[in-house]
């Protein structure tokens, strides 16, 4: 059945005002990054009439953004490495053993995710002073995993449910253990949801402002996040470098979800059908 | 354990059966929980244990760098009566209600325009996504620029059009700044709302509208009888992730404003972080995250006693 043609082109027309409402900024972030300071604050125009990689060599030279894109590289790779393997044996314990308890953790991961982060900071920090970890990365990686390892374990319990435990049972009978069971079986067959829970732990981590804000505060302990929003506040006339380490800082991200969004999906379905 | 090729003839004193301990249950109980310890130890101490932590804080004058004395009712007194925490409260409300009303009709109306048959479904739907997608302090710091009165896109481009003649202060006007806070959070959350909406229309059988097109009802009619009820439950469950998240939202009001013009755009979130980070008084800090709970919890309430009320009518 053919729609009616006045439906058709609302349809399209507010398709179109969308469009336009989400490209502009996405545009302007792009066009800014490759623009001259001349066209940015003298000349005014909507093109980079003289597009120039200037910006990117800039923020990278003069401002050092390697050093902080090494420190958000490292933080969350392993905070992510941490909360796969963890992760993994938590939601098999839950899924596949059977203990008195087990049901306080998901109540447990429930609770974390309806506490605001506000209410989190302040203790956290006063914790990460007395372990001496003060302005270091490690004090990151130690606190990123109090979010991406409930969001992984709960995500990992769904999969983990999905797949039938048959498997692992003929396994066993034919003198595989336990452990050997996860290890050759049930891992192998929810590696999309290993997948897309590793993409997701990367991604929080990545984009984590609030502690990294909070715990770090010199140029060799600042992730990409924080030092982009300290150079708002450091020069007038930043904006060129400010939208080129935006690129920089959110072309990869993008990227990687978009290539990994098939897991994605099927990750959030699978977790989604049993909590 | 790799078996050594020699070992395996050796014979092994066969384990009397009856006498095996320990037994079947008590080993998967250990297995169980060894398996979960880690994660446990997370949820424990960088969980449980920082919130109390936050609420014995907010009974003392615990400062960065010197050990806290119990101090009773001292700090939530003294937070009180400070003007900003009234301003928190209000700011707080206002920018919760209005962001999640704007998420939830944009939302609502792009899910409808994908759900409808177009060309290149999948690339808008992909598309429409992005802001989501892109970390939230890239979003905020590039609308933070879009909003400059000197040389940002948004007053150059009204100029231009002959809309307005001076430029807008957007973020230093006391009148525009929690508009344009809340509305570059609008833009970067509303795509979560509309693929979450989206997914529930996609769940509605066709053969409703069929039925409905043949018993004449308009398109509006359809909206209002076969898919807002059919996204009740999904509206709920959007409602509930995401109130406490908006409530919540730091980066919008660090990045673009910091809290001014003169407390105009001062959130909760962000007076915890002043008192905490910048005064360095952790036990009022606390105070303030601790006086907010309750709200938090009664806005959740709230909309859930909203949802049921609605899902059964």
């Amino acid at each position: 059945m053919r729609e009616p043609l006045s439906i058709r082109v609302t349809t399209y027309v507010l398709l179109g005002i969308f469009v336009f409402l989400v490209a502009v900024p996405l545009f302007w972030m792009v066009a800014t990054a490759l623009k001259t300071n001349k066209d940015l604050y003298e000349d005014f125009s909507y093109w980079p009439r003289r597009p120039t990689l200037e910006h990117f060599v800039r923020v990278i030279e003069r401002e050092d953004l390697l050093t902080n894109i090494r420190n958000s590289l490292a933080v969350a790779s392993t905070t992510t490495a941490v909360t796969v393997v963890v992760s993994a044996l938590a939601a098999f314990s839950i899924v596949r053993y059977r203990y008195r308890g087990r049901e306080w953790v998901g109540r447990l991961i429930l609770f974390k995710y309806l506490l605001p982060t506000a209410m989190l900071f302040v203790p956290l920090y006063a914790i990460v002073v007395a372990l001496g970890l003060g302005n270091t990365l490690k004090s990151l990686m130690l606190t990123y995993l109090s979010f991406t390892v409930p969001f992984c374990t709960w995500m990992l319990m769904g999969y983990f449910r999905s797949i039938p435990p048959e498997l692992e049972e003929h396994a066993m009978v034919d003198g595989c253990t336990k452990i050997g069971a996860l290890v050759r079986i049930l891992i192998p067959l929810s590696a999309p949801g290993i997948v897309a829970s590793a993409i997701f732990s990367f991604t929080l981590s990545w984009n984590e402002f609030l502690l990294a804000l909070v715990f770090t505060s010199d140029h060799s302990t600042m992730t990409v996040p924080i030092k982009l929003s300290m150079m708002v506040v450091g020069d007038q006339y930043i904006w060129g470098q400010l939208m080129a380490g935006a690129v920089l800082a959110s072309v990869p991200i993008t990227i990687l979800y978009f290539l990994a969004q098939r897991f994605v999906v099927q990750g959030l379905a699978a977790g989604a059908v049993k909590g | 354990m790799a078996i050594r090729p020699g070992s395996i003839g050796v014979a092994l004193p066969a384990p009397a059966r009856p006498a095996r301990w320990p037994s079947a249950r008590v080993r998967e109980s250990l297995g169980g929980v060894g398996l979960l310890t880690p994660t446990l130890l997370i949820l424990l101490g960088l969980v449980l244990y920082p919130f109390f932590y936050a609420i014995w804080l907010a009974f003392t004058d615990k400062a960065v760098g010197s050990a806290g004395q119990f101090v009773g009712l001292k700090n939530f007194a003294y937070v009180i009566a400070w003007p900003q925490f009234s301003a928190a409260i209000w700011n707080t409300v206002v920018f919760t209600t209005c962001a999640i009303a704007i998420k939830l009709v944009l939302g609502m109306a792009v899910a409808i325009v994908l759900n409808q048959r177009i060309r290149g479904r999948n690339f808008f739907r992909a598309f429409l996504l992005l802001p989501w997608v892109m970390p939230a302090f890239v979003v905020y710091l590039v609308w933070r620029w879009l909003y400059d009165p000197l040389s940002g896109l948004i007053n150059y481009a009204l100029i231009d059009l002959g809309i307005i003649a001076t430029p807008i202060a957007f973020l230093s006007d006391r009148g525009s700044a929690m508009g344009s806070v809340i509305a570059a959070h609008a833009w970067r959350n509303f795509p979560f709302y509309a693929i979450s909406f989206l997914a529930g229309m996609q769940t509605i059988s066709q053969e409703l509208y069929d039925s409905a097109e043949v018993d004449g009802a308009s398109r509006v009619q359809q909206f209002r009888y076969i898919t807002l009820p059919g996204l009740y439950q999904i509206i709920g469950v959007v409602l509930l992730l995401t109130t406490i998240q908006t409530a919540n939202a730091f980066e919008p009001v660090y990045l673009l404003t910091g809290g001014g013009p003169s407390d105009a755009t001062m959130v909760y979130t962000m007076l915890v972080y002043v008192m905490g980070m910048v005064n360095l008084r952790l036990g009022e800090a606390a105070a303030v995250s601790t006086l907010f709970l309750p709200l938090l919890v009664g806005l959740v309430l709230v909309v859930t006693i909203l949802l049921q009320r609605k899902a059964r009518d």
